[in-house]
């Protein structure tokens, strides 16, 4: 049963047409000489990372936008940023490609990407072989800054300093309140991420002298977690440190609520703890909960609402962690490029390696400046701590932490009321 | 250098008899609940001699429609019985009807027709699907005048939700004690699962039968509902965590045995909440399974099933 002669005939034609435009359209020369320098972004367009791979792309394009009206790089005659975008589907051998692409056919001056830690991985050791400097503005996975690449320059904290801050976090509210911390739990997802957790909290406990009375990984999609939440009543640790999925986690508050179960401090690590969903289904057994996150729309940091602002208007949703850091890795971009006053990619990594950005419209970060060490890492990156607070019969996500960027007014409740 | 201590290791040195007893409690009130909603498959089983892929999405429909009797009227979960309940009947009814029975007319020589598996397996994906298509993908939790509240005695907390289920567990095996021995029509159920053509042979419309025992089955998915929602989130595929749980339970006790489906709801929920204050969950699902095992190598027909001719 094949297609009329007509038919396959047209099909062919349609398809030799298609062919023949890309093949146009791609060996179609670079536009305007100069006067543009060009970003090439590998992000995750479609498949399960869409979402934040989509807000990536908006908040480029809006510093973009911000930057090239303000006169471009004014060091290069005015020259304009332009973005590339290229769909990494999540896949590593997808963004390797790309990023092959991206520095031999369209001669971008710099790469940025590329959110999933794994594409990231193994696109900048591309960039590193063909000299061109890679900003990674989310991926957190450690190794990324830690093989001695010379271009690859990353504005996210990394992986290890979330549980580090968690400490750090802990250990400014002792000195503050002057409370005693002594004993801590762990209970987590016992997937790669929970684990991984749990091994860097370890010998951070050990660090800051609290006994680990509780190691209890559990699988997210128990039907029941009444079993664990009667082990953190027996342990009676000070500290509860979580690291769950949306699911895990409403069960556990609940039934944390139900069993009366009481701990100073009750410290989440995003994920779950960050989901819309587990505000609305835990409510008030959620209040005086601390989570961390990359970044929060309340961080008392000027700029904040205006960008935020202009995002929600365009967008429908607001910035988040993701959108944040590609908002601020562009107005990195432009800084280098004022210093470097040439697109040659080794001036450009030499700016890079020098930067000390503290103002101007992209620092909406959680931190006061961005800087890079040896090896690429932006030093001062870090997480922000929120504590869950009823306000106005809501249940609100309040930055307490670092307490220089709290929400104006705010100060962490410390520790929690034992009602 | 792994700093870790073993995992599920609490510093206390001995284990304090007040928290075995909480376990032994907790272990309990959730095994009860279990057991309600592996007596719907069981039941479906002994009758109809069906495996009914589907249990899960059924018991998934019952949470849904608890959910939503629940938010759209603001009533007790225990008073939205009366609508849930005859909501899931009739809908097992028609299901069995329209489905399963064509089935079985077609396959009248054959005592478990084996298509029935394909059938309910379909039915499970749609019926998740169709959900997820209409409700969404979010966990959803209603707070209801019973959430979170929960008797003291002593040091023992007993969870109110929880303690409900036991009771509605409770009253429902019962009642269906009593259907199936005294009622006319409890009787006739019995009958055509004996013997289908002897049965009907008697006067009794065996495939009327089977909607109804059908249509109690998912009825107890109804009560299910209502008795989860206090205290569980409802979301289109919740009905794959109960499900797996059902079969083992089912298996254990003996297929068609309602006392037998309540014991194995037991064991599983002591295994669960007793066996974790000295292990890993992760453990504890591997110690129900390898109960299920040893079961079934022992003693197939389970612990309170006929004898049967595999």
């Amino acid at each position: 049963m094949g297609m009329k002669k007509s038919m396959k005939c047209g099909f062919i034609f349609v398809v030799a047409l298609i062919f023949a435009c890309s093949l146009i359209l791609a060996g179609s020369p670079a536009l305007a000489e100069t006067k543009v320098v060009k970003i090439g972004n590998i992000l995750p367009l479609s498949g399960p990372s869409a979402s934040v791979g989509i807000q990536g792309k908006y908040a480029r394009e809006l510093a973009t936008e911000m930057i090239n009206n303000a006169g471009g790089i004014k060091s290069l005659g005015g020259a304009k940023l332009e973005n590339i975008y290229v769909d990494s589907k999540s896949d590593p051998t997808v963004g390797v490609s790309a990023a092959e692409r991206l520095i031999n056919n369209n001669k971008v001056n710099i790469l940025s990407g590329c959110w999933n830690s794994a594409v990231t991985y193994p696109a900048t050791q591309v960039a590193e072989r063909y000299k061109v400097p890679f900003i990674v503005p989310v991926s957190v996975r450690n190794t990324i800054t830690e093989r001695g690449f010379k271009y690859t320059f990353r504005i996210a904290a990394k992986d290890a300093w979330w549980a580090r801050d968690q400490f750090k976090f802990l250990k400014d509210m002792e000195k503050k309140t002057g409370v005693a911390l002594k004993t801590v739990a762990f209970v987590y997802e016992n997937g790669d991420w929970g684990v991984g957790m749990a091994e860097q909290w370890a010998p951070l406990a050990k660090e800051h002298g609290y006994e680990i009375v509780l190691n209890e990984p559990y699988p997210s999609t128990a039907s029941d977690l009444t079993p664990v939440v009667l082990k953190i009543k027996r342990a009676k640790p000070d500290i509860l440190l979580l690291t769950s999925n949306a699911a895990d986690a409403i069960l556990l508050t609940n039934t944390m609520a139900a069993m009366r179960v009481k701990v100073k401090a009750v410290i989440g690590t995003g994920g779950g703890h960050a989901d819309p969903m587990f505000r609305q289904n835990c409510g008030k057994n959620a209040e005086y909960m601390f989570d961390v996150v990359e970044w929060e729309a309340d961080l008392s940091k000027p700029g904040i609402p205006e960008v935020n602002a202009e995002f929600k208007k365009r967008h429908g949703f607001g910035l988040a962690g993701e959108s944040v850091d590609a908002f601020a890795s562009v107005f990195v971009i432009a800084d280098a490029l004022e210093r470097a006053a040439s697109t040659d990619p080794e001036k450009i990594r030499e700016a890079l390696s020098k930067t000390h950005l503290n103002s101007g419209p992209g620092m909406i970060v959680s931190y006061d400046a961005v800087e890079f060490d040896g090896t690429g890492q932006n030093i001062n990156a870090g997480i922000v701590m929120v504590q869950y607070r009823m306000i106005d019969g809501k249940l609100e996500r309040v930055s307490v932490w670092p307490m220089s960027a709290a929400r104006a007014g705010y100060e962490a409740v410390f520790p929690m009321p034992q009602k | 250098m792994n700093l870790l201590p073993p995992a599920s290791a609490i510093r206390e040195n001995e284990v304090k008899m007040d928290f075995i007893i909480q376990a032994i409690v907790s272990g309990i009130l959730m095994g009860s609940i279990y057991g309600l909603a592996a007596l719907g498959l069981t039941l479906i089983f002994g009758v109809i001699k069906v495996i009914n892929f589907a249990h899960g999405s059924c018991l998934m429909v019952g949470m849904y429609a608890a959910y939503w009797v629940v938010t759209l009227t603001g009533a007790n979960p225990y008073l939205a019985l009366v609508v849930v309940v005859p909501m899931l009947f009739l809908f097992g009814y028609f299901l069995e009807d329209f489905l399963i029975n064509p089935i079985l007319k077609a396959q009248g020589d054959v005592r478990e027709p084996t298509e029935i598996i394909v059938v309910t397996s379909g039915v499970w994906y749609i019926l998740d699907n169709i959900t997820l298509m209409i409700f969404g993908a979010e966990y959803r939790v209603v707070q209801t005048s019973i959430s979170g509240k929960a008797f003291e005695l002593g040091q023992i907390i007993v969870s109110t939700p929880k303690l409900y289920g036991l009771i509605a567990t409770i009253i429902v095996s019962v009642a269906l004690v009593w259907f199936f021995k005294s009622t006319k029509l409890g009787k006739s159920i019995r009958a055509a699962s004996l013997d289908r053509e002897a049965a009907s042979l008697m006067g009794i419309n065996q495939y009327r039968m089977y909607n109804i025992a059908f249509g109690i089955g998912t009825a107890i998915m109804g009560v299910v509902g209502c008795v989860l929602i206090p205290f569980y989130y409802v979301f289109p595929t919740v009905g794959v965590i109960f499900d797996v749980k059902c079969f083992i339970i089912v298996v254990l006790g003996g297929l068609g045995s309602i006392p037998g489906a309540l014991i194995g709801g037991l064991v599983v929920g002591l295994i669960e909440s007793v066996g974790a204050q000295f292990m890993t969950s992760t453990w504890t699902e591997l110690i129900v399974y390898a109960v299920f095992l040893a079961v079934l190598f022992v003693m197939p027909s389970g612990l309170f099933g006929e004898k049967k001719d595999w």
